[in-house]
């Protein structure tokens, strides 16, 4: 179990906002916490790793306490079991693939754990390059890799793929399961992509304002809830035809393209690009073996 | 889309499924939905929802509707019809609401349909999802 509970006052945009979170994750789950800009998501994730302070309650992982603030207990970020990337993760510039990896191990590790990870995690034919010639994917996989060294207890996710276009999201998504799986890692991931959420999380957490105002799995958050019909799904619309009064709507789901008639009214909000909830009732299918 | 608002009136039950009637204005629709009050937290008597169907599963008739198997029948008249070459948007103002049905142009011409013309606007219980 991790249990998060604890307090901040943090300065917003809109002045100061009182961050107040009590959850409990379960080990070896993936956890998305969802919100807009200023919600709270990269201080909690900073919290978590201690790089700031709560003003008052406990971070327990494992049963082990990393912060109380009662108990004035409070470890260092060195000895909390965490790894984290962000977006933009800065790697050694003037250090090959392989020695940024060297450089995160600890005393008495040994370098089996970094042949490991860049087996998993396919970087043999990077290993000796340094980060300005590998791409914005191939960075991530790096800095992935690099927080990996250490076997953390949780991995913190900050919109880590955000920058990247969907083949290489895809590609990392793949890479961040694997190790999720292979290692029963926990993860947190701030993500506002709803098919990367929906792909990966267990457990949603939205926050408003510094509040929690929704939880549970993602797929109830984001569908079931609203419309009644089975045969739901998300997608991204990737093409608007006009048919006279109506329209017909190209719309990715998954790895599959679909297609919805829909009338003018249905679209005027809509943009290429948007994610959409795509329902039907499951009177409607038909179905063949195959 | 059509999203009429109304209220729950009558639940029926039976395994996975249940038919709700929703009372919207003074006319009844019925949808049969997987979901049970028990699997559904806005399944239940009184509660205010969306009866939603799509334009394009909206049958128009004229003359009497007794003898046809559909729950859910709304009688009104014509407000509006946009006419294209295979399809055409017939609008019905019915004591439901504004109802759009997309139907084919071929139909519009047998049927002689008309602004002012009274037709019965219907739809098939499985065509119809709730939403709070």
């Amino acid at each position: 179990m991790i249990k998060l509970k604890f307090q901040k006052l943090l300065s917003a945009p809109k002045g100061e906002m009182n961050l107040d979170l009590d959850i409990v994750i379960k080990e070896g789950s993936v956890t998305n916490l969802f919100g807009s800009s200023g919600a709270g998501k990269t201080s909690i994730l900073r919290m978590i790793a201690g790089l700031m302070m709560p003003d008052t309650g406990r971070i327990i992982v494992k049963g082990k306490t990393w912060f109380d603030a009662e108990k004035h207990i409070n470890l260092p970020p060195q000895e909390r079991r965490v790894g984290l990337v962000f977006q933009d993760f800065a790697l050694f510039p003037n250090m090959t693939v392989r020695q940024n990896l060297d450089y995160a191990l600890v005393r008495n590790q040994t370098i089996k754990v970094i042949d490991e990870l860049i087996e998993i995690i396919a970087l043999g034919d990077l290993q000796n390059r340094k980060p300005d010639t590998l791409s914005g994917g191939q960075r991530q996989r790096v800095a992935l890799a690099r927080a990996l060294v250490q076997q953390p207890d949780i991995l913190l996710l900050d919109e880590p793929l955000s920058a990247l276009d969907q083949k290489m999201r895809t590609e990392l998504q793949s890479h961040i399961m694997n190790m999720h799986r292979r290692y029963g890692l926990s993860i947190i991931l701030v993500s506002h992509d709803v098919s990367e959420i929906l792909k990966m999380a267990d457990e949603m957490i939205v926050l408003k304002e510094g509040n929690v105002t929704d939880k549970g799995r993602p797929a109830d958050i984001f569908t079931n809830r609203k419309v009644s019909g089975k045969f739901q799904f998300t997608g991204e619309v990737i093409s608007m035809e006009r048919e006279g009064f109506l329209y017909i709507i190209s719309i990715l789901i998954a790895n599959d393209l679909v297609k919805v008639i829909a009338d003018e009214d249905e679209v005027k909000n809509l943009v290429i690009g948007d994610k959409v909830m795509v329902a039907s009732k499951a009177f409607n299918p038909i179905i063949k073996k195959l | 889309m059509n999203a009429l608002t109304g209220k729950i009136t009558q639940i029926s039950t039976d395994g996975k499924l249940s038919i709700a009637h929703v009372l919207v204005n003074d006319v009844v629709m019925s949808a049969i939905i997987i979901d049970t009050p028990e699997t559904l937290d806005y399944l239940k008597l009184g509660q205010e929802v969306q009866v939603i169907f799509k334009e394009t599963e909206v049958i128009l008739g004229i003359g009497n509707q007794e003898g046809i198997s559909l729950r859910n029948k709304l009688p009104g008249v014509i407000n509006k019809i946009q006419k294209g070459v295979l399809l055409s948007k017939v609008v019905i103002d019915t004591s439901a609401g504004l109802v759009t049905s997309i139907i084919t142009s071929n139909a519009v011409g047998q049927l002689a349909l008309d602004v002012g013309s009274k037709v019965t606007a219907m739809i098939k219980t499985n065509e119809i999802m709730l939403s709070q």
